[in-house]
């Protein structure tokens, strides 16, 4: 699920962009469009009203009445002076909403005047026509443009979906995989190749780094065994020297001066076996794979310390419940309860008493208490078993 | 008894065979497995101690060969690794019983004596010296004919006193081999000397001689030579 989610974020957010760009980019190009079809139609217009007022230009340059011709029906031609003719200009043209008595309302009107000198006389020919509006083009340009977003909208939304399946497929195959890498696996992680140069990039150094990873936990694990061993042969040499050296024939002092070197090697094996068990736990090696019996361990355990609790005259009570199962490394199981048991018994006072209790939820989770009276040591709260 | 030891290490070869030698076990060493292979085509032995980790190799592979070929020796494995993984994997391959370093001789004894015990006695399971009698199976203890009323720490305390005669044992060695390596044995003196006080009073009073002695500053020993 986790995977999933993440992919899908990335190719939204992906969509969302190209969503917002191509907004802008439509939104421009409206803007573009519709003014250029302003400019268009006008130029249009004014050319033909150009060579319009060029054809009554020529009727005039040939003489005759051509009132009620066809192209004076919408064209005013006057004599001017010469100096009100404008110098340099020869034609120009305006633009403007106007009556239009043909179809009795306001309309947009397009007027080109041209000025044209003949046999001496000055003329000036006004032609006008009545053209679309382009506030009347803006919603034609608008509702095209809208079919446009929405083919492109779903274009992009395909393409996201396509993007992410195939596209993306080696960069979720590479998240699954990581996702399941264990630093105690034996082999490499294997990423399926991918033609994507980035993705390749990525898989490469990942697999360069689970590699790293690997190994220097493998160099960690097997140092800490290189270093048991080569601290325990020497302790079980001297170990084992002194258990010789006892037997042999030695003075008072110097059997005291055994006893303390045995005093010290006791804790420095025991020192040492310590901190080779943190950093096997700490390199995590002892995982629950499968589930103890806590109950029965329990009983196991309560039972090898009996004597020792005789002899400190404590009392024991036991309330422990059957067939208790935590999932739970055995060994680290075995070692819990009895630290627990035997640091009960020795903050204990006589005559002091001793509870455990273990009983276990629905769950089958197991909870426990192991604790004394007169000297207060409850090395496990409530839930303790259960909870470490 | 002939005993072959497999260790890379020698003066640690050499503890075994001293501790040993001393109770009249015949004892050759092998620093790797080539040496052990021959040593084991050559000759019987009833007890081989066999270290894990080895220059050539891991033991665990000779263990096999000891099963299908040498089906009579007992195999104790030594190991320094304490890893469960060895542990489990040599029980199961067919090991008898497993120490790990660093150990007490007397307990490296004791686990000698009591493999031997479990597959050489031909159904006879007592150990015993003068008066005294231990029934391993059924865990009786007898001075004479009197039964005696010992708890089970006691009897293995008494029988741990037995196979270790006229030797020293620390009081650190009989807590480690009474409670195993997690307790912490420093913290467990004082019980070794209420087990101790207790086990000779009951000997005593069921008419058995008081072999148990205190060494100065060391701690016990079980003196043979006694005479009452």
């Amino acid at each position: 699920m986790g995977n999933k989610g993440i992919g899908m974020k990335l190719t939204t957010k992906f969509t969302l962009w190209y969503f917002g760009i191509m907004l802008v980019v439509l939104l421009i190009g409206g803007a573009i469009v519709y003014y250029e079809i302003q400019w268009k139609i006008s130029r249009v217009e004014v050319v033909r009203h150009e060579r319009l007022n060029d054809i009554i230009a020529g009727q005039i340059r040939a003489g005759g009445d051509f009132t009620g011709h066809p192209t004076r029906k919408r064209a005013i031609v006057s004599q001017i002076p010469a100096d009100s003719v404008p110098k340099g200009v020869q034609t120009f043209y305006t633009r403007g909403i106007d009556w239009n008595p043909e179809f009795q309302t306001n309309e947009y009107r397009l007027l080109v005047t041209s000025f044209y000198t003949i046999n001496g006389e000055h003329y000036r020919v006004t032609t006008y026509s009545f053209i679309p509006s382009f506030y009347q083009l803006l919603p034609g340009v608008v509702d095209s443009f809208k079919w446009i977003l929405l083919v492109l909208l779903i274009l992009v939304v395909i393409s996201a979906g396509l993007i992410s399946k195939y596209i993306l497929a080696p960069f979720k195959r590479t998240l699954r995989v990581i996702q399941y890498f264990d630093l105690k696996q034996k082999a490499p992680i294997r990423l399926a190749a991918t033609r994507t140069s980035e993705f390749r990039e990525l898989n490469e150094f990942l697999e360069k780094m689970t590699e790293k990873a690997r190994e220097d936990y493998q160099s960690l694990k097997e140092f800490t065994e290189n270093a048991s061993h080569e601290l325990q042969t020497p302790t079980a040499i001297i170990r084992g020297k002194l258990d010789l050296l006892m037997e042999s024939d030695i003075r008072d002092e110097q059997a005291i001066l055994i006893a303390e070197m045995q005093n010290a090697l006791e804790r420095l094996s025991r020192i040492h076996s310590s901190l080779t068990l943190l950093t096997k736990l700490e390199n995590r090696e002892y995982e629950a794979d499968a589930k103890v019996c806590i109950s029965q361990l329990t009983r196991v355990t309560l039972d090898s310390f009996e004597e020792l609790i005789q002899l400190k005259s404590l009392r024991l009570m036991t309330a422990v419940e059957e067939k208790v199962y935590v999932p739970m490394h055995p060994s680290l199981a075995d070692l819990l309860l009895a630290n627990l048991v035997s640091n009960a018994i020795r903050h204990n006072v006589p005559p002091g008493a001793g509870g455990v209790a273990g009983g276990g939820a629905a769950a089958g989770e197991g909870a426990g208490v192991a604790g004394g009276q007169g000297m207060d040591c409850g090395p496990a709260g409530p839930g303790g078993v259960g909870d470490q | 008894m002939k005993v072959l030891i497999i260790e890379d290490n020698q003066e640690l070869a050499r503890n075994i065979h001293d501790f040993l030698g001393r109770e009249g076990y015949i004892c050759e060493s092998s620093e790797t497995l080539e040496a052990a292979r021959e040593k084991l085509s050559l000759f019987q032995y009833d007890c081989i101690l066999l270290d894990i980790g080895l220059p050539d190799g891991n033991g665990i592979g000779l263990l096999n060969l000891i099963r299908s070929e040498y089906k009579n020796s007992n195999v104790l494995i030594i190991s320094a690794k304490n890893a469960l993984d060895d542990k489990i994997i040599g029980l199961e391959k067919g090991a008898d019983d497993y120490i790990t370093k660093p150990f007490h001789l007397a307990e490296l004894h004791a686990r000698i004596r009591a493999v031997y015990r479990r597959k050489n006695l031909d159904g006879t399971s007592v150990v015993a010296f003068n008066e005294i009698s231990l029934n391993t199976d059924t865990f009786e203890a007898r001075v004479g004919e009197v039964l005696l009323d010992t708890t089970p720490k006691e009897f293995d305390l008494l029988l741990y006193f037995l196979v270790n005669k006229n030797r020293v044992l620390s009081r650190q060695a009989i807590a480690a081999h009474l409670w195993g390596d997690y307790t912490d044995n420093l913290a467990n003196f004082d019980f070794v000397y209420q087990h101790v006080k207790n086990l000779r009073r009951k000997i005593s009073q069921a008419g058995g001689m008081d072999y148990i002695g205190t060494v100065y500053g060391l701690g016990y020993k079980f003196n043979s030579h006694k005479q009452g």
